[in-house]
Formats: structure tokens, sequence, C-alpha cells
């Protein structure tokens, strides 16, 4: 038995404003409200509404044997209501057919993980209150920013209490002669932990559409056989999962209608669900599946999904990025000591992973991916205006 | 008495202190009754016939093609900046004109003009140096190709006394034109590639610096300091050199109290990022002031070659926001960067003048500014320190942060001091070299032609 779980991501930052050092007088908002409108009613025309129409329409056909999961953030969530409420309310319906799970996460996308475990688990227990507010229950399945993790932050989860399985990326030299295809612990055991099969995840998320890529077209038969043959290496009946863990933005906006991928999805569940021994299941349902012992996994050093590196640089990896972070931790301790809420608020906001990616600089083919997702000329730009609103936000902290 | 003037910006087209410092002059230069038909690096074969004050803002523009006039003539302009558009000026005074010429027709252009002609060894041996020079495939000297080729025409078909060229940029159109007119010339020397280039720099440039000098009949020095420099380094013959220092004067509408942004003590650095102007210095006192004294913030108001490195070392160096860049500012945000600080610095490592201390004390803003500097030998209610000296400058500037009164009185001091440093003064200098060289020269030229 090979079990797919599907899990797409939903975000849309707060995107900065070009923030000079003179609006700091004019205590002009920080973030670009027309930008950030826009880009949210282009991607929900694209991407978020017509995706999600399809995917309700898959999941009243096959009556329950189709499932995917989604992890929405907050800041995404928000500028639903504000800009696109219509976008909102198809999550919900998909949401009460009962054949989507909602994951959990930070609510402002951010990576405090990393620095700062208490404001961490404070944007966890936001996000929580907010899917059981808009979509009726708590999400029992974590995945953290860009697929961070680390064995610590697996402690930090356990300890909010609530959660039993997270999700992380497959990455290799963590894994080593390992497969991602089976269920496995963290390292304290306490914690499910299923990892994303990178290849075949990136070969619909990345290379789909890429006319260089030798297996141009991905056709759902040709892709069908790839995750048959997965399971032929299996030969004593242990029960697998094929992680298909992407951005839904995939669907329509990275990859184009043009390019067939709304095709490709349509006729997936049919052609998978063809054979009896493969299937679509919620990430939640896999630890009762695993009919086996789950291995322990320690994961010391901080990974994610993003670049070749599969690890934080492509936020934390250079000095623009480490001294706008640093800042902006200080910065967080100030605020919550002065204990104004609305300074608070635009701290947070201010914490979304987005800004710190904005001003990486590694070129090259990664780079590339950067930039395209970047609304400013360069990460010097970026990081200019991002740490010219940590000097706002800090004078208005002084007033 | 007229004046056929050469410069590389002029307002709206500035991209330093050049462009200050021609208005400043050319304004004052009007109301003592000089007239100026200015040339700038413009699209469009343009000049401009400056006679009354008001021409320095309303810049009044006449094409050489009678056919592009009578065009320019009978259309309308919305605004100043339609105009502007219309001549090809754009701002900046790096992005117009895109230039085509090669270098072969360059040289055609020289031979015409000079080789054939030329009566007097030495003048040879110096237009060689010049034409050899003005070589090259980047664009800035493409630009001075064109630039040049265009002052045959103005030289032939205007009508002047005198020809004034700024740095080296219009030196040889200014040398040009001398050839073609008979007119004396004098050469204003700004800032020397030394200065700019904070070592040997461009030999090229160095020697149409010294071509355009030596050609010239009057060489016009902002300081002492630059006058030091081009007798050294350039072995101008000291009779020839007049030192002009340059002045401020502050616009009519010009808002001139203080209105803080920041809460704590502003320290300021505006001006072009690179090398010449020390923003390494700055950076590095910055971190240092900061451990004394965090709730210092330091801005780096300006744009240059240097800005990235600046932006990345001051990240490297952790200065958190407190070190904070302004990107390019238009005149009344320098205005505003400059009324919400505290403390001016300059830390300039060759600065022949430096325009904007005077500037900054204008609006009461306590200066320091660095001893390499020729504004040093102007003003003396600022603080003045040797460039590398940063254990000085970081005392300084933790002193005046310490001594918010002192601070003050220093500033407003600076700011009666520096009302007085006029441009009308520095015209009236002007004028005189002008008149002092125009009946000799032409007595001369007359001679050369018997």
């Amino acid at each position: 038995m090979l079990s797919i779980i599907f899990y797409f991501q939903v975000h849309q930052p707060y995107r900065l404003s070009h923030y000079n050092v003179l609006d700091i007088a004019k205590d002009k908002d920080f973030f670009d409200e027309p930008l950030n409108k826009e880009v949210m009613q282009k991607v929900a025309q694209k991407c978020y509404l017509p995706t999600n129409k399809l995917l309700l329409k898959l999941i009243n056909r096959f009556e329950g044997k189709f499932k995917v999961a989604f992890s929405i953030t907050g800041t995404a969530i928000e500028q639903f209501k504000k800009y696109s409420p219509e976008t909102l309310e198809s999550f919900q319906a998909l949401v009460d057919t009962g054949c989507v799970e909602t994951l959990g996460e930070t609510y402002f996308h951010s990576l405090t993980s990393l620095y700062d475990s208490n404001e961490f688990l404070d944007q966890i227990g936001m996000h929580r209150e907010l899917m059981f507010k808009e979509f009726g229950c708590y999400p029992t399945t974590f995945r953290n920013t860009e697929l961070i993790y680390q064995d610590r932050i697996s402690d930090l989860v356990y300890e909010y209490k609530g959660f039993t399985t997270m999700l992380t990326e497959g990455v290799d030299r963590i894994l080593k002669w390992r497969s991602p295809l089976y269920a496995y612990k963290n390292y304290s055991k306490r914690l499910n932990l299923l990892l994303k099969y990178y290849k075949l995840s990136d070969d619909i998320a990345f290379r789909f559409s890429n006319r260089e890529w030798p297996e141009y077209p991905l056709t759902v038969e040709k892709f069908v056989s790839w995750v048959d043959k997965l399971t032929h290496s299996e030969t004593e009946e242990r029960n697998q999962f094929l992680n298909l863990f992407m951005d839904y933005e995939t669907f329509g906006e990275h990859q184009w209608a043009e390019s067939g991928i709304f095709d490709f999805l349509e006729k997936l569940p049919e052609a998978i669900l063809k054979h009896d021994h493969l299937s679509f299941i919620h990430p939640k349902d896999a630890a009762e599946l695993s009919n086996y012992q789950q291995e322990a996994i320690s994961f010391p050093e901080a990974v994610s999904w993003a670049d070749e590196e599969r690890d934080t640089t492509a936020w934390l990896g250079n000095d623009m990025q480490q001294n706008a972070q640093e800042t902006l931790a200080e910065l967080m301790f100030k605020v919550k000591a002065k204990g104004d809420e609305e300074l608070l608020r635009k701290a947070r906001l201010l914490t979304t992973s987005d800004h710190f990616y904005y001003m990486c600089t590694k070129y090259f083919q990664d780079g590339d991916v950067h930039k395209y997702f970047s609304p400013y000329d360069s990460p010097d730009q970026a990081y200019v205006y991002y740490i010219n609103a940590l000097a706002g936000l800090e004078e208005r902290l002084l007033r | 008495m007229r004046v056929l003037m050469f410069t590389w910006e002029f307002p709206p087209l500035i991209a330093g202190g050049l462009g200050m410092a021609c208005y400043g002059m050319v304004k004052s230069l009007l109301k003592l009754g000089v007239e100026v038909d200015l040339v700038l690096p413009t699209e469009e074969l343009i000049y401009m016939p400056l006679r009354k004050v008001e021409d320095v803002d309303l810049l009044p523009t006449v094409f050489l093609d009678p056919i592009k006039q009578h065009e320019f003539k009978s259309k309308e302009f919305q605004s100043k900046e339609e105009k502007f558009e219309f001549i090809g000026i754009s701002g900046i005074p790096e992005s117009y004109a895109q230039l085509s010429l090669s270098d072969d027709e360059h040289s055609k252009i020289l031979q015409e003009y000079w080789d054939a002609e030329l009566r007097d060894i030495d003048d040879r041996k110096l237009w060689q140096a010049m034409s050899d020079n003005l070589v090259g495939e980047e664009d800035i000297i493409r630009k001075v190709q064109i630039f040049t080729q265009r002052a045959k025409r103005f030289a032939s078909e205007l009508k002047f006394d005198l020809i004034h060229a700024h740095d080296w940029l219009t030196y040889p159109a200014g040398m040009i034109a001398r050839k073609i007119s008979g007119k004396p010339m004098v050469a204003h020397i700004h800032a020397t590639e030394f200065d700019r280039a904070g070592g040997p720099g461009d030999e090229r440039v160095h020697k149409i610096e010294h071509a355009g000098m030596s050609f010239a009949d009057r060489v016009i020095a902002v300081s002492q300091y630059t006058a030091q420099m081009i007798m050294s380094r350039y072995q101008i013959d000291s009779g020839k050199i007049c030192i002009v220092h340059n002045a401020f004067t502050i616009p009519e509408d010009a808002v001139l109290n203080k209105k803080r942004i920041f809460a704590g003590p502003v320290i300021l650095f505006l001006g072009r990022i690179t090398l010449q102007k020390g923003p390494e210095y700055f950076l590095e006192m910055a971190k240092r002031v900061l451990d004394r004294h965090p709730d210092a913030r330091f801005i780096m108001a300006g744009t240059g070659d240097m800005g990235r490195q600046m932006l990345r070392d001051s990240a490297a160096k952790r200065l958190k926001n407190k070190f904070l860049f302004t990107g390019f500012l238009n005149r009344k945000e320098v205005e505003r960067i400059i009324r919400a600080s505290d403390i001016y610095v300059l830390p300039s490592i060759s600065e022949p003048f430096g325009i904007s201390p005077l500037e900054a004390m204008a609006y009461g803003i306590t200066s320091i500014i660095s001893k390499q500097s020729g504004v040093s030998e102007v003003v003396q209610n600022a603080f003045k320190i040797d460039y590398w000296d940063v254990d000085l400058w970081v005392q300084t500037i933790s002193h005046l942060i310490d001594n918010p009164e002192k601070c003050t009185q220093l500033g407003l001091d600076g700011m009666k001091e520096v009302h007085l440093i006029q441009w009308d003064d520095a015209a009236e200098k002007l004028k005189k070299v002008y008149e002092d060289k125009c009946l000799p020269v032409k007595t001369k030229t007359e001679k050369g032609k018997v």
C-alpha cells in the first residue's frame, strides 16, 4: 500500500512599501497596501479560485477517496478577508467536505522558531485559534515555515500540546540510506514525522512546464507509473507514504494554466485510484496506517525545503539578513515590554519570512527564484526598506 | 562682458557639488552684469543665453539648428520639466545622450581644427596630449567626445569675450573654443583626478587635466588646498592660478528651523558615497560612537559607487537600525534630512572644496570637517580633523552628544558665519579675473595674426 499525502502551502505576506528614512517622520504605513491587494486579487483569480473549484469537484466525484491538506497562514487569511472574501469562502467549503485537513503553523509565517521560542509558541497559538474560528477545528499536524525543522523545534511543538505529527523536508544528508517513503518519529519519539519526497514534488512544482527538462511534458500516465514503481521496492508489505508537498500557487501561478497543470491535477486522482494499492490520505492518518515500528530520526541542525542547500541560508545566510533579524528580535523584546498592542502587531508582521527571503544574495540558479518572488529591484533595496521600517517602529516606541 | 561657459552640471542637471557651485556663481555673475552663454551636455544641440538673474532658473534655450529652433519656439510647454525633457535633460547627468560616434569620426574633427594650424610647438604637444587621451569605450569618454565636437559650433557661431570651462570633462571643449575664437580661456578646477580617485586614478584624465590647465590663460582653484595640488602634481605655473573659494547662498524658500525625525542624536553624512568622501571612515566612527551612545543614529545620504559596499559592511558590523541609507535625495529632501540632523560630518580623504558643510552650517547644524578639504580654509566655527584620525572623530562626536547645549551653540555660531560667505563676493573675484584676462590676450591674438 502506498498513500499519497498532498499538502499545499497557502501564504501571502504583507509586502513592505518603499519605506524611506524621511517617511519615518510622516508615520507612513510600512506596508504597501495597493501592491498587496493587487497580488492577492491576481493570485486569487489565477490560482486560488480555479484550483479550489477543481478540488471541490474532484472531492465530490471520488466520494471521500481524494484527500488533501492545506496550511494557510494568518496573513493570507487576513488578506483574503480584505481583498478576496470569496477565496476564504471557497477554502471553507473545501474543509467542510471532511476531505481537507488544515495544518498548524505560525500565524505570520515567521522564522521565530529559530531565534525566539516564546514568540514562536505565541504565533502557533494565534494560528490555532484562527483555524478554529475560520474552519471549526484545531489542527493536529504541524508544519513550520518553509518546512524548517530541527530536534529543538520538535520539542517546542510537542510542548505546545495538541500536535501529533510534524512535516518536514526529506533531506538526503539526514536520511542517508533511509527512504522518505516511511513514517518516522522525531528524535524523542513523541511526534510522528512525515518527510517530503522532493523529487516527485518538485517535478510538479518546479519542473512541470520546463521544456529543457528531459521528461517534459509530464503526463498523468508517466507520473502514476513513477508512483507505482516506488511500491516495487517494498517487499515486506510495509505501508508507504508519498509526501507531495508544495506551494499551492503552483497551480495557475508558478505553473500557468496554459502549461496544462489544471488538466494534470484533474486527471491525477482517477489515474491513482485505478490502482488498488494506491490511495490518498491526510497527514494525521499516517501514524495509524504505519504497520511497523517507526524509527526515530534526529535533525541536529535546522533544515528547510528551500534551495539546493535545504538549510536556512535563504533567509538568514548573509549579513543583511542576520543584522535585520537580530535587530527585529531586540525590538520585539522592547515592544512587548512596553505592551503597545498596535506596535506589537506591526512588529509581528515584520517577522514574516518573505522579508528576509527578499534580502537573499545567493544568485545563480536559486537566486533567480528569489528574484522572481521579490517585489524589489535588489536584495540591498529590500534590506534598506526593512531596516528603515525597524527604525520607524523604534521611533514610535520612543514617543 | 559675455562668457561662453562649458559645464557638465547645472540645475536641474546635478550629480554633485559642481552643479550647485555653477548655479551660485552664474547667478551672482549675472547680478554683476556679466552675461553667460551656458553649454551643458544635453541630448539636443542647444545653449542657454543667460542675461538676467531670473534666467538661472528659467533657463532660456536656443537650438543651433534653425529648424529645430523654430519647432521649439512654437511649442508650448506645460511645465519646466516638460521643456527639459524636450531638450534632453533628465535630472542626473549620467543618463542623457545616447552616443554613437566612433573614435574615427572624433579624430577627424581633431585633425581638422588643430594639427595643421597650430603655430606653437608647446600648444601642439598639449593638444596631442588631450586628443590622445580622449579615447576609450567608456560611456563618459564618449559623452566628452561628443561634447567636444559640438564646441566648435558654439565657438564659431556665438559672440563672447571669454571661455570658462569647469573640470576636465569640459576642458577639451574649452580648448577647441579658444583655438577657434582666439578668446582667452579660464579653466576652473573643482576637483582633480587625484581627489576623485583617492589615489593615482586614470592617467588619461590626468593628461587632459594637465593639457586643459596648461592651455588655459588662467586657472581658478577652489581652495588653497587645490592650488597646492595643481602646482605640485600638475606643475601649473603659479602665476596663472587664482584662488576663488566656493560659497553657499541659501535658497530663498529654505526653511531653517530644526525638525526632528529621530528622538536620539543624528549624525549625517551627505554626499556621493565614493572613496574620495571617506564613507568607510564614517562607518568606522559610527560603529565606535554607537558602542558608547546606542541611541544615536547615523545617516548616510546620497548614492555612489560604494553604496552597496557600505550597506553590506554596515550589516556585517551589526549596526542594527542605527545606520540608515536614504538613497538619492532631491533638493527639498536634502533640506529635510539636514533639518533632522544634529551633527554633520565630512570625512573626505581629499576634498578640493566641499560645499555641503556650508549648506549644513547654514541650517545651524554643527559640522566636523576633514582637514584635507578646501572648505576648512573658509570656516572657523567647525571642528577640523584629519580624515584618518578616527579616534579624534569619535571623541568629538561623543563630546557633542554629551554636551548638546554646546553643540547647539556651535551650530548657531557656524550659521552666522556661513551666511556671510556669499557667492556675490566670489563672483566679484571671478569678474576681476575675467577683466584682467580679457585685454592682454586679445592683444596677443592680434599679434599672432600679424
